[in-house]
């Protein structure tokens, strides 16, 4: 039968959460819908309707704005308005105005409910809160990456053939055989006959089948090696490969191009390659003895990241891996810097600052870091912590932390100080928050203890916390400071405004997006003088407090989980493509769901950001 | 001739008389609109027809497709498309226009059929269409032929509208500008690709909404007199 305006079923068809209806009920749809016009500068929605409706922008655009006129929203073509549909009305939006000519389709509340109540992934997308819709992003996030949770070993096996196969006639002797073995340092070898891969013989077979069974090892190798093989082509998937061997209980497989041989796989290279986990990376790391050995390593952070991310894993448990490996990194380029050195003559911790102190790094960051030392410490022993900080800093640029830009690395003689001095440092910074240490605030209000006397931190923290918890004029300063990174809902705004074509326009999301959620996160910890670092812990301690409520604490971790996850993302798709990793996201990466999402998130942001101007009067600062 | 000097109510009383009993007999029974009734309370049947050429006297409707307007808001729900069964084969020059094959009009319903439902439908209200004289001379002429009467309507033609705007702001203007689809843009309504009598007039109805709203944009002064074409 043929489909009665298909138009506007195609045009809704599109476009979420329709596109989550089935075909049969697009169908349908455009019959149960009314088409209304509004000229520019008309109110919304339209005037003199009595009953409730969803309203749809076929075309042209709406502001909504609050009932201080303050621009809320603004709604283009597919823009939809579900505000008089929603029992609990989450929209800050009490009205609107079409700001161009718009066309407008009109769905009523009831077939709208009809259509949640028979589609459930229809229904998702009305959940009655924003932070429902926020956690059932995050979920969906998840859920698309655990589609295939093995996705590391997806590579072809191929992939993992380092070197040429190391073949020998088929004719020679065992003792032969065995030579080539251990003069090569191999387990295994392909067995040859007229150029075509006849048997195999391995470590074992020398020891069961020749040794103890008493065989000549000048007896042909035939004689004792396997001839009915298992063989994989070069194409085949890691995955697979890992399959086969297991149903087997082979260890080694030769790998083919069409019938010749190209190399061979064995259980150890699959497992070396399965287990690019951070454990893996942590134990290397610790067995490096050369700087070269851990910059080599380093190099593979991305690849880790990369893998995570296809992963199941969540950004928080992503920041939280790559931290630890910062870490372990630091701490071995500490130890390796104190063979030569030898100890340090007195007490001291290095400290981390920034993101890997909040254990939320991505692969490369920035190194930030400073050294405590001890109050012991005599004008003799600087040159011992200046040539250690020399040598781990250099040592961390070397493996692709690079240098500070702002020059906060332990490196820098005025970062490399004792307790008492750090203690005044903060006291200053505490009394007189200047623009300048607000600047560094992100950094060493953010501090945590890497390698050495853990003990002398925890003393400066407990000294920072007693002067910043309650201390008013303090936190405001800081919150003015936590109010400079907006999210970018000027954006979106923008965006539903450009009518199809290129647009180039990107948006950081790393200083719109994450930072202002961590800025936020630091005035409540310090506020209330929370021992927490990283950013959902600060934020789940603070919830814990008059300071924040539970819920908003919620939909902030929510929304910096949903954000960190699409920059995660983003990087991830970057490092896949052999682009290095960077935090511009261009909205065209974006579905429009994710773009809904994204809204909701930086809207979370955005309520959170208005309580703080009005709760510090921050504003007064800027 | 001499319908065109008198008033829409005047032809249908005389209609009336001409007509034995039947469905236009029943339709021309019903009382015109007022022409003082606001756009808000009119109930408008926006209409679009196709045929096998222009000459309503030789050529065939082929298709129909109407869409209720009421409150100034296009009613999807009363909308309907309906091929028409014709005994000809379909000139291929109009087939090239409204892309209706002669399997597909084979599957229509006679026009015997189709009259007494556009009949039921425009009863009392008013017609809208662009360009009226296709509509109204088919109906006409169909009109005449079944039941030996004349169709009469108040008519709200979207094109005599674009004409008269064109005219009044002393636009010089082509043929074509008056185009349905070429004057959507103005009023910055979407391009409907698809071309059927039902999106056709489904597209007449959000440009006469627009034309309105952009003439009278205090809704008090929306009244039909304000756009009977005819």
């Amino acid at each position: 039968m043929e489909i009665e305006l298909i138009e506007i079923r195609d045009f809704l068809a599109e476009r979420p959460p329709f596109d989550a209806l089935t075909e049969e009920q697009l169908d349908l749809l455009p019959k149960q819908l009314e088409i209304r016009y509004l000229r520019r500068n008309s109110a919304f929605p339209p005037e003199g309707t009595t009953s409730n409706h969803l309203y749809i922008l076929r075309s042209g655009a709406v502001e909504l704005l609050d009932d201080d006129e303050n621009l809320v929203e603004k709604l283009g073509e597919g823009g939809i308005y579900t505000t008089q549909c929603q029992l609990i009305d989450i929209s800050r939006a009490s009205k609107g105005v079409a700001t161009e000519d718009t066309l407008l389709y009109v769905m009523s509340c009831k077939t709208l409910q009809n259509l949640r109540d028979t589609e459930p992934s229809f229904n998702e997308h009305f959940s009655e809160s924003m932070r429902d819709r926020l956690k059932q992003a995050v979920k969906t996030l998840k859920v698309s990456n655990n589609n295939n949770p093995l996705e590391i070993l997806t590579g072809e096996i191929k992939g993992l053939l380092q070197k040429a196969p190391v073949t020998a006639d088929v004719e020679s002797s065992i003792r032969e055989i065995a030579l080539v073995m251990s003069a090569k340092n191999i387990s295994s070898m392909m067995l040859m006959k007229d150029e075509q891969l006849v048997g195999m013989i391995t470590d074992r077979d020398l020891r069961k089948r020749c040794v103890a069974a008493g065989v000549s090892p000048d007896a042909p190798v035939s004689a004792i090696m396997t001839s009915d093989l298992t063989t994989v082509q070069e194409d085949t998937l890691i995955i697979q490969a890992l399959m086969i061997m297991t149903k087997l209980r082979v260890h080694h497989l030769p790998v083919m191009r069409g019938d010749k041989v190209v190399g061979m796989v064995t259980a150890t290279d699959l497992a070396r390659h399965q287990s690019t986990n951070s454990a893996f990376f942590a134990a290397d790391i610790r067995k490096a003895e050369t700087l070269d050995t851990l910059a080599s390593i380093s190099e593979r952070l991305p690849e880790l990241q990369y893998q995570l991310a296809s992963s199941s894993a969540t950004a928080l448990h992503i920041g939280d891996a790559i931290s630890s490996l910062t870490d372990s990194i630091t701490s071995r380029l500490i130890e390796l810097a104190q063979m030569e050195l030898g100890p340090a003559p007195v007490p001291y911790v290095w400290l981390s600052g920034g993101s890997q102190a909040r254990r939320e790094q991505t692969s490369h960051s920035d190194q930030d870091n400073a050294l405590l030392i001890s109050d012991e410490m005599r004008p003799e022993h600087a040159a011992y912590f200046e040539e250690l900080a020399k040598r781990v800093c250099d040592g961390l640029n070397a493996c692709g932390y690079i240098y500070c830009p702002g020059d906060a690395m332990a490196m820098n003689p005025k970062w490399r100080q004792t307790l008492q001095i750090w203690k005044k440092y903060f006291n200053t910074w505490i009394n007189k928050p200047e623009p300048m240490a607000l600047m560094l605030s992100s950094i060493f209000f953010d501090l945590r203890p890497v390698h050495g006397e853990f003990e002398l931190f925890e003393e400066l923290q407990t000294e920072i916390l007693g002067k910043t918890r309650g201390n008013g004029i303090f936190t405001a300063y800081m919150a003015a400071n936590a109010l400079q990174h907006r999210p970018p809902l000027g954006f979106f705004r923008t965006f539903v405004l450009i009518h199809g074509g290129a647009h180039d326009d990107t948006f950081d999301i790393k200083h719109r997006g994450i930072v202002p959620i961590t800025d936020i996160a630091r005035v409540f910890a310090l506020d209330r003088g929370l021992p927490q670092v990283n950013t959902t812990n600060r934020l789940r301690a603070a919830a814990e407090t008059p300071i924040l409520s539970q819920e908003m604490g919620e939909n902030l971790i929510d929304a910096l989980e949903f954000i960190a996850s699409m920059r995660i993302n983003h990087q991830a798709e970057q490092i896949g493509n052999g682009i290095d990793a960077d935090n511009y996201m261009s909205p065209d990466e974006l579905s429009d769901l994710e773009r809904r999402h994204l809204r909701d998130a930086f809207r979370v942001i955005q309520d959170m950001q208005e309580t703080l101007e009005n709760r510090y009067q921050g504003g007064r600062f800027r | 001739m001499l319908d065109r000097f008198l008033s829409k109510e005047s032809q249908r009383k005389r209609a009336l008389k001409k007509v034995g009993q039947g469905v236009l007999h029943d339709y021309l029974s019903t009382p015109m609109v007022n022409k003082n009734t606001v756009c808000e309370d009119l109930i408008i049947v926006s209409l679009d027809l196709e045929t096998t050429g222009l000459d309503p006297k030789k050529d065939k409707i082929l298709s129909y497709g109407f869409v209720e307007v009421s409150h100034m808001t296009v009613r999807l729900a009363h909308s309907s498309h309906q091929l028409i069964a014709i005994e000809e084969e379909i000139p291929e020059e109009s087939a090239v226009i409204h892309q209706i094959t002669d399997d597909q009009a084979a599957t229509g319903i006679p026009l015997e059929e189709a009259m007494p439902i556009l009949l039921r439908q425009l009863a009392g209200k008013v017609m809208l269409v662009h360009y009226a004289s296709i509509e109204q001379n088919f109906l006409d002429a169909a009109c005449r032929k079944l039941y030996g009467a004349p169709f009469v309507i108040p008519i709200i033609d979207t094109l005599v509208l674009a004409r008269r705007l064109f005219e009044r702001r002393n636009h010089t203007f082509q043929p074509g500008n008056l185009r349905l689809f070429n004057l959507r843009p103005q009023y910055n309504l979407p391009n409907y690709k698809a071309h059927n009598a039902l999106s056709d007039a489904v597209a007449t109805a959000e440009l006469f909404l627009a034309m309105a709203t952009d003439m009278f944009p205090n809704p008090s002064q929306c009244q039909l007199r304000r756009f009977i074409t005819q």
